[in-house]
């Protein structure tokens, strides 16, 4: 490579970073002004202090660790069935798990609204159970189209039908073959779609909010409509939250290249 | 009684008809392989009788019992296959343990059995690798291993020595030989390689374009193959295009020359084309045998252990062997050489 190339590869790199940068340390800066005169952690402490914020928090994680379970269930079998006895339904099944990049959090929390309210046949809005089964699946919807890809991904690196039918001609049924076989080669993919959909889970206002469950996104919401410096904080941990999920997605998928699941 | 029955099987893909009318009764404990250039259906079969496909037409049945309603997973049968298909995420020991985990063996009787399969391929030491730790031909032995376990009625070998180095290839199937040998397993074994279903089988099925040309020993096979296809696919033949001369006398002309046959197939008349074949290693310089061709050399190659020689005779070329020695001197091309060969190594083909 040229020198002068060289340079305008560099010059692009830090404009990069600094367009990403310089807004966040605004950010992280005018967080730790809560005190006046001073720098201070005032504002965190207000932030951790908070119960509702724990509360909240948990709430999120819980319904992230709900919505990755039946994510899994629902894509790992999918896309294993469509790439060993279906390849041709491929295209058609990518197109419907793109849907929801393109559909708007706010039509599919009005359509669950309008199909599942307390005078419809199926009145999950009508007890804490069963909105919050709803809003798990919606997150499921959401995080769908990063679960797919990264399970396709990863089925990608195994022989998918000759494992299959080795498996089989060893007695195996499906289930044992997706369970023992299918599923733990996959575990670096599954995990990195998880993280992703923990990323979103945690983040996510529209489908809470209307839906009234007392998640992490709109408490940032109401605390950024209130206070001065506590959202701010908030977004830093925030932030924290989600590249420390992209750290752990690294070190997995560097971990599953020491052990490659080639065959 | 036959214990593997293949009656009139056919297979086709939408319009394409892979497999047609494949009829073999393989008994128990035999060793049998499918030879065949790729896409001649040899694949097709083997995956039928494991249950991978379902045949179109015909019936498969393993000790009277027919398979065609039961799935690969009902059938109890060992597959060895090609990319060895070892479940990367289990060492060797849980690889070779899945079939009998599966049939919820318990679990010291799991222990035995997964020491005694690794102790017949002399891999005790590697128990606890994992796939990609060991070389193909470790891989291949586990998966052979692997589909023994459970004691399957039928091992079916789906070319499982292609994807190796040439020396493991011969090593490993010497071992497979001798493993089959010992378990007494009836075996259905794959494979594109002439050399190796020769010096492996019992039997040796040719097949050629969705039909089984021949089935014979693999001494048949070479040395009387039925069609003009097994004679060209096994071992390397000179194919030889004369004409009938007189019946009665059973004489051919080839070019110019006339010579007798030991046998001649009583349709023919005179003038009629007909095919003959001679084995290289059939040929010698030297005056021995019945029957003598005048040709004119067109290349000799030295092999090491022999020449081969290829020499003009009419429109044909003809190569024959001869063997090394350290005073031999190479035909050159252009000679005039007189080709020595018996009347019963000249066999007639039919198309």
């Amino acid at each position: 490579m040229s020198i002068g190339a060289r340079i305008i590869g560099w010059a692009v790199l830090i404009f990069g970073l600094l367009y990403f940068f310089i807004p966040l340390g605004g950010l992280f800066e005018f967080s730790l002004k809560a005190r006046r005169g001073v720098y201070s952690f005032d504002a965190y402490r207000e932030v951790f202090a908070d119960p509702q914020f724990q509360a909240t928090f948990t709430y999120s994680v819980v319904m992230a660790l709900v919505t990755i379970a039946i994510g899994i269930l629902i894509v790992v079998p999918t896309a294993f069935w469509v790439r060993l006895k279906m390849p041709w339904a491929r295209p058609y099944v990518e197109f419907v798990t793109l849907l929801p990049l393109v559909i708007p959090a706010i039509v599919i929390v009005f359509g669950y609204i309008r199909l599942y309210n307390t005078s419809s046949w199926l009145p999950l809005t009508g007890s804490v159970f069963g909105t919050n089964a709803l809003l798990a699946f919606g997150y499921t919807t959401l995080a769908l189209p990063y679960m797919y890809r990264a399970v396709d991904t990863g089925l990608r690196t195994i022989d998918v039908a000759t494992l299959t039918e080795a498996a089989q001609s060893l007695g195996a049924g499906w289930f044992t073959i997706l369970r023992r076989v299918i599923l733990p080669n996959v575990v670096p993919a599954v995990l990195s779609g998880a993280f992703l959909t923990f990323a979103i889970v945690i983040g996510e206002f529209t489908l809470a909010a209307l839906l009234d469950r007392p998640a992490f996104g709109p408490y940032l919401q109401r605390i950024g409509a209130n206070k001065a410096y506590e959202p701010f904080a908030l977004s830093v941990i925030a932030f924290a939250i989600t590249w420390g999920c992209l750290g752990l997605i690294q070190i997995v998928s560097r971990f599953s290249k020491a052990a490659p699941s080639r065959i | 009684m036959s214990f593997l029955v293949l009656d009139n099987l056919q297979k086709s893909f939408g319009a394409v008809q892979v497999v047609k009318d494949f009829n073999m009764s393989i008994d128990k404990g035999e060793f049998v392989s499918f030879l065949g250039p790729s896409g001649c259906g040899k694949t097709t079969v083997l995956r039928m009788i494991a249950g991978f496909e379902t045949p179109s037409g015909g019936t498969i049945s393993i000790n009277g019992k027919d398979q065609n309603r039961l799935k690969t997973n009902q059938r109890n049968i060992g597959m060895v296959f090609q990319a060895y298909a070892l479940f990367p995420n289990m060492n060797v020991f849980d690889n070779v343990a899945f079939g009998l985990k599966v049939a919820g063996t318990p679990k010291a009787e799991i222990q035995a059995r997964v020491k005694e399969m690794l102790a017949l391929i002399r891999l005790e030491h590697l128990a606890d690798r994992y796939p990609y730790q060991m070389s193909g031909g470790q891989q291949q032995r586990v998966a052979l291993a692997r589909a023994l376990a459970p004691k399957p009625q039928l091992l079916l070998l789906d070319e499982p020595l292609s994807a190796l180095d040439a020396k493991i290839r011969i090593s490993l199937r010497e071992e497979i030989r001798q493993i089959q040998r010992q378990l007494g397993i009836t075996t259905v074994f794959v494979t594109h390689d002439q050399e190796e279903a020769l010096s492996i089988s019992d039997r040796i099925v040719v097949m050629n374009a969705g039909r089984a040309d021949q089935i014979g020993t693999p001494s048949e096979i070479y040395n009387r193959p039925a069609t003009r296809f097994v004679a060209s696919f096994v071992g390397t033949l000179n194919m030889i295009d004369a004409t009938v001369e007189d019946p009665a006398a059973r004489t051919v002309r080839i070019g110019d020359q006339v010579i007798a046959l030991r046998e001649m197939p009583g349709s023919h008349k005179a003038g009629d084309p007909i095919l003959l074949a001679l084995r290289p290693e059939a040929g010698s310089l030297s005056s021995t045998g019945d029957s003598r061709l005048q040709g004119e050399v067109i290349s000799s190659s030295f092999l090491g252990s022999v020449v081969r020689t290829k020499i003009a005779v009419g429109a044909n070329a003809v190569s024959f062997d001869t063997f090394n020695a350290p005073d031999l001197t190479m035909p050159t091309p252009g000679e005039k050489v007189t080709l020595n060969f018996s009347s019963q190594d000249l066999l007639v083909v039919r198309d």
